[in-house]
């Protein structure tokens, strides 16, 4: 629940908003109807993960991956074919990265200081 | 302690956030940068951008139409000048906003606010040589024309429509790696780039290493070695042309004009930059009757493209050709009626001037007998990450001292030839109406339109070469060219004697022209304006004559031209420099004294067609030669660690192979033996061979010019994968084809006048300045080849051409 909460009202959000607004969102989210901490940090990891890998796809496949492919040479990416599939995927990760830390971050506060309530 | 981890992870969360949000010196705000939505992959551009668009702008007088055809060169279509203009900044900005902002912050010093400290010493260099003031000074000019002050404000009109109707997520993709934004742009803006043009072409100077020259050697050397015209020369206005005109009084050369130096710092040798030809062939020699006109300005070839290229269409002129991002109207082009080109003349409109202050204040300085007083400029350079900082330049009355005594960056190459304590005098500082120079060619139906167009022009000074339908060719070199005593400016000069000062101009009327000559064809490549006869001094030393001979040697030849016998000239490989001492150097070495290698390498240099072509290995074996031929024979007397001074030119060390093979010059000074020709040539053949052999293995495949010359197209702010691949290309700077490893032809244009002009051209890039759009380099490869593309001349927005692939229409709001 907690995962496709964090992918649509970040998926809707983006569209208007900077990319941190991922932070207090996922952290919302998790503080209002996280489970565990460690399901919460995968939660929110995988909800951006792929919202991200799928935003830059649809931006990259029609274009060739032609930027992706400079921007892998620009920041120094060992030299393959598949340059832009590595881009694609550092740029999940690291968006996944910082919704999962705080999703993490919310879950511990419902935790400690709102108490269990299962 | 049960708060403490909720604490700790939120402030680790936020933390990340804020981090990756941040440019980390060099490393752009990597989560913004990398974000779907809004960072760099917004930038990826689809294959598929046939687009019909409807525009309401405010600003607007009426309606415009834009065609963009499959190159996405736009064909705009307005009313008036007003609403032409402005549509002309509007698209140029889609297309090159970052490039025309950063052009604009490096000439005028501002590199620091967004790149930080490592750009002062650009940035103060920028600011110390008086850009921004000679920007302002041509607002001031430009400004007073009423017609051009509303071509310059439309234009920028145009750009800040375009930057308004922008999101962040929306700019060009440097941005977002530099993380700055764009700010609105002004008609300075335009200014600082057009007076850039002039800090790219005409601010080279040599005064300083030649100062040094006399001083060491004495004007014996000095007029043997570097004379105030070469041993082989064309010049631009064919010998034996009459001059039509009642020269002025020329000044006459003071006792002594010339000062001493205190040189303290070393340089390198001056590179032989700039390569453009032009030329046009009347209707007499062509298979049409009309006219054909060719172009190729030579630059630092960067991406995005330096060029724009636009055909503008009004009441009042139907014209096509490339413009500058950043300046309306059209720089290199054709109408219906007429085409023009431009190639730079090198004559000397900058000189320095010693200043002598009255204390350490710097508020006084001596000149014509009395204290003057000095004008200061203070400049703030913004630094991003860092304070302020302030630095004030002092103006005299011949411009800004650059350097005081001791102020120069040790390390800092573009200030190398630049003494300290000298005030520069530069033509760049005037206020000037080039544009009207311009705007007028636009629209010109004749000769005399020629005339009266470039008689506003003033800086960096070009060979207009122009003709018409009516079967006129002719060439001009022309710009404000300062009356001076003759070699005015070959040495550094006394800046308390006013006989030392620029004494007003050459009448504009009375630089070096010729219409029509017999020979049925005009030409340039930066050689010589004139000869010995034009009564004004212009420099003393031009560009070598060995692309313009070239160019001559062939058009004499050719009847019955058309447009491909043009396209090839331009690509000729074909050196005329080798052709002058290639079997000089061949007969003189004692290939008894050569090894295996290094005569196997022998016979192919022997055999060699003196075409640089990318694939012949004589031609790396031959340059690399020459070059450290050239440093065998000057560096032991010219090349002194404490005293910057240069080598005599190309042209002289030809002459002295050829004409004086016993000279002294020939011996290293240095050895204890005595060496001659024979014996430089030999070594230095055995030294360029041992290099080759160093870098690329034994005689094979890797030695061709192609490899060894490495050419390609770097991005403009030197970002890694945004630049070209390598080129396997032909040429040389003593071919007509004078692409170098990154300098080279800018545009390539070639115009057939006729009913309809029929025109082709090409340059090393695109359209679009974005890497992520295919029209970023979709040029590149026809550029490479040597091929040029018609270029789709409209007559009228309602023609219809399977090559038109988008359409936006302006409406005003």
């Amino acid at each position: 629940m907690l995962f496709i909460l964090i992918l649509f009202v970040s998926l809707i959000a983006q569209f208007f908003l900077p990319w941190g607004v991922i932070t207090p969102i996922a952290f919302a989210l998790a503080a209002w109807n996280g489970q565990s901490e460690k399901k919460s940090f995968w939660n929110g990891f995988s909800a951006i993960f792929i919202l991200w890998v799928c935003m830059a796809l649809f931006r990259s496949l029609p274009n060739e991956n032609l930027l992706a492919n400079r921007v892998a040479q620009m920041l120094m990416l060992p030299e393959s074919d598949f340059n832009w599939l590595i881009l694609v995927l550092i740029t999940g990760l690291l968006g996944g990265l910082v919704a999962g830390t705080a999703a993490l971050a919310g879950a511990a506060f419902k935790k400690g200081f709102f108490g269990r309530r299962r | 302690m049960k708060a403490l981890k909720p604490i700790f992870t939120l402030f680790l969360a936020v933390s990340l956030t804020f981090a990756l949000n941040h440019k980390w010196g060099n490393i752009p705000p990597l989560a913004k940068f990398l974000d779907p939505f809004q960072g760099f992959w917004k930038n990826a551009e689809s294959s598929n951008t046939s687009l019909e668009l409807n525009l309401n702008l405010a600003g607007l007088q009426s309606e415009v139409n834009v065609q963009f055809d499959n190159q996405r060169i736009p064909h705009i279509f307005a009313s008036n000048n007003h609403d032409l203009y402005f549509v002309q900044g509007f698209v140029t900005a889609r297309d090159r906003l970052w490039q025309m902002d950063f052009q604009t912050r490096f000439a005028s010093g501002r590199l620091s606010e967004v790149i930080g400290p490592k750009a002062l010493d650009i940035d103060r260099f920028q600011r110390r040589m008086g850009m921004t003031f000679g920007a302002e000074n041509m607002m001031k000019t430009m400004m007073a024309d009423p017609e051009i002050a509303d071509m310059m404000n439309a234009y920028a009109e145009g750009i800040n429509a375009y930057i308004q109707s922008l999101k962040p997520e929306d700019y060009p993709i440097e941005f977002k790696i530099l993380d700055y934004e764009p700010e609105n742009w002004t008609p300075l803006n335009s200014a600082l780039l057009l007076k850039m043009m002039s800090a790219t072409l005409a601010s080279g100077s040599d005064e300083f290493y030649m100062s040094n020259i006399l001083k060491k050697y004495g004007t014996e050397v000095m007029k043997d070695l570097f004379p105030d015209y070469p041993y082989r020369e064309e010049p631009i206005i064919p010998v034996g042309t009459a001059w039509n005109f009642k020269p002025i009084p020329r000044p006459n050369a003071p006792a002594d004009a010339n000062v001493g130096t205190n040189a303290s710092i070393r340089t390198k040798q001056k590179e032989e930059g700039i390569g453009s030809n032009n030329w046009a062939v009347s209707g007499k020699k062509t298979v049409s009757g009309y006219p054909i006109l060719a172009n190729d300005p030579h630059l630092d070839l960067t991406l995005p493209a330096i060029w724009y290229q636009i055909q503008l269409i009004n009441q009042e002129q139907n014209v096509y050709g490339v413009s500058i991002p950043g300046a309306p109207g059209v720089i290199i082009g054709f109408n219906q009626k007429v085409a023009w080109g431009v190639t730079n003349v090198g004559s000397d409109v900058l000189d320095w001037y010693q200043i002598q202050f009255k204390d350490q204040s710097h508020q006084y300085y001596w000149y014509n007998n009395q204290w003057q007083a000095t004008k200061q400029r203070i400049e703030t350079i913004q630094v991003r990450g860092a304070q302020a900082i302030t630095d004030t330049v002092y103006y005299t009355h011949h411009g800004p001292v650059v350097y005081l005594q001791d102020q120069k960056p040790g390390n800092f190459a573009k200030a190398k030839n630049i003494p300290e304590g000298y005030a520069l005098r530069w033509i760049a500082h005037e206020g000037s109406n080039d544009v009207r120079t311009f705007y007028l060619l636009n629209k010109a139906n004749n000769y005399d339109d020629y005339r009266k167009a470039l008689s506003y022009y003033s800086a960096p000074a070009q060979n207009f070469l122009f003709a018409t339908v009516d079967n006129d060719i002719a060439i001009t070199p022309n710009g404000y060219f300062p009356l001076k005593w003759k070699g005015q400016g070959k040495f550094l000069l006394d800046g308390a004697n006013p006989a030392n000062e620029w004494q007003g101009r050459i009448p504009a009327d009375q630089n070096p022209t010729v219409k029509n000559p017999e020979r049925g064809f005009v030409s340039s490549a930066n050689q010589f304006s004139a000869d010995p006869t034009y009564p004004y001094y212009l420099h003393w030393e031009f560009s070598g004559y060995e692309r313009g001979k070239r160019i001559n040697d062939r058009l004499s030849k050719m009847n019955q031209i058309t447009v491909d016998s043009m396209r090839n000239l331009q690509n000729d490989n074909y050196s005329i420099f080798a052709e002058n001492v290639l079997s000089a150097f061949v007969n003189r070495v004692n290939t008894a004294k050569l090894n295996n290698q290094e005569r196997n390498a022998f016979n192919v240099v022997s055999k060699w067609n003196k075409f640089y072509d990318a694939k012949e290995i004589g031609a790396s074996i031959f340059e690399i030669w020459q070059k450290l031929l050239a440093k065998q024979i000057w560096e032991d007397e010219f090349g002194d660690a404490n005293i910057p001074m240069r080598y005599p030119s190309r042209d002289r060390t030809v002459q002295l192979i050829l004409a004086e093979p016993q000279s002294k010059w020939f011996d290293n000074v240095k050895t204890p033996q005595k060496e001659g020709l024979n014996d430089v040539l030999l070594s230095s053949y055995k030294l360029s061979i041992d290099s080759l052999t160093k870098k690329y293995g034994p005689m094979s495949e890797k030695w061709q010019w192609g490899h060894v010359k490495h050419s390609n197209v770097p991005h403009l702010a030197k970002i890694a994968g945004f630049g070209s691949k390598t080129l396997f290309n032909g040429g040389s700077k003593t071919s007509v084809n004078a692409l170098s490893e990154s300098n080279g032809p800018s545009w390539k244009m070639i115009v057939a006048l006729g009913k309809e002009p029929k025109a082709y051209g090409v340059f090393p890039g695109g359209q679009s300045g974005n890497p992520g759009s295919f029209y970023y380099d979709d040029m590149l490869d026809t550029w490479a080849e040597g091929r040029l593309n018609e270029l789709l001349y409209l007559r009228s927005k309602d023609q219809s051409s399977e090559r038109i692939i988008s359409t936006w229409k302006f409406t005003k709001k």
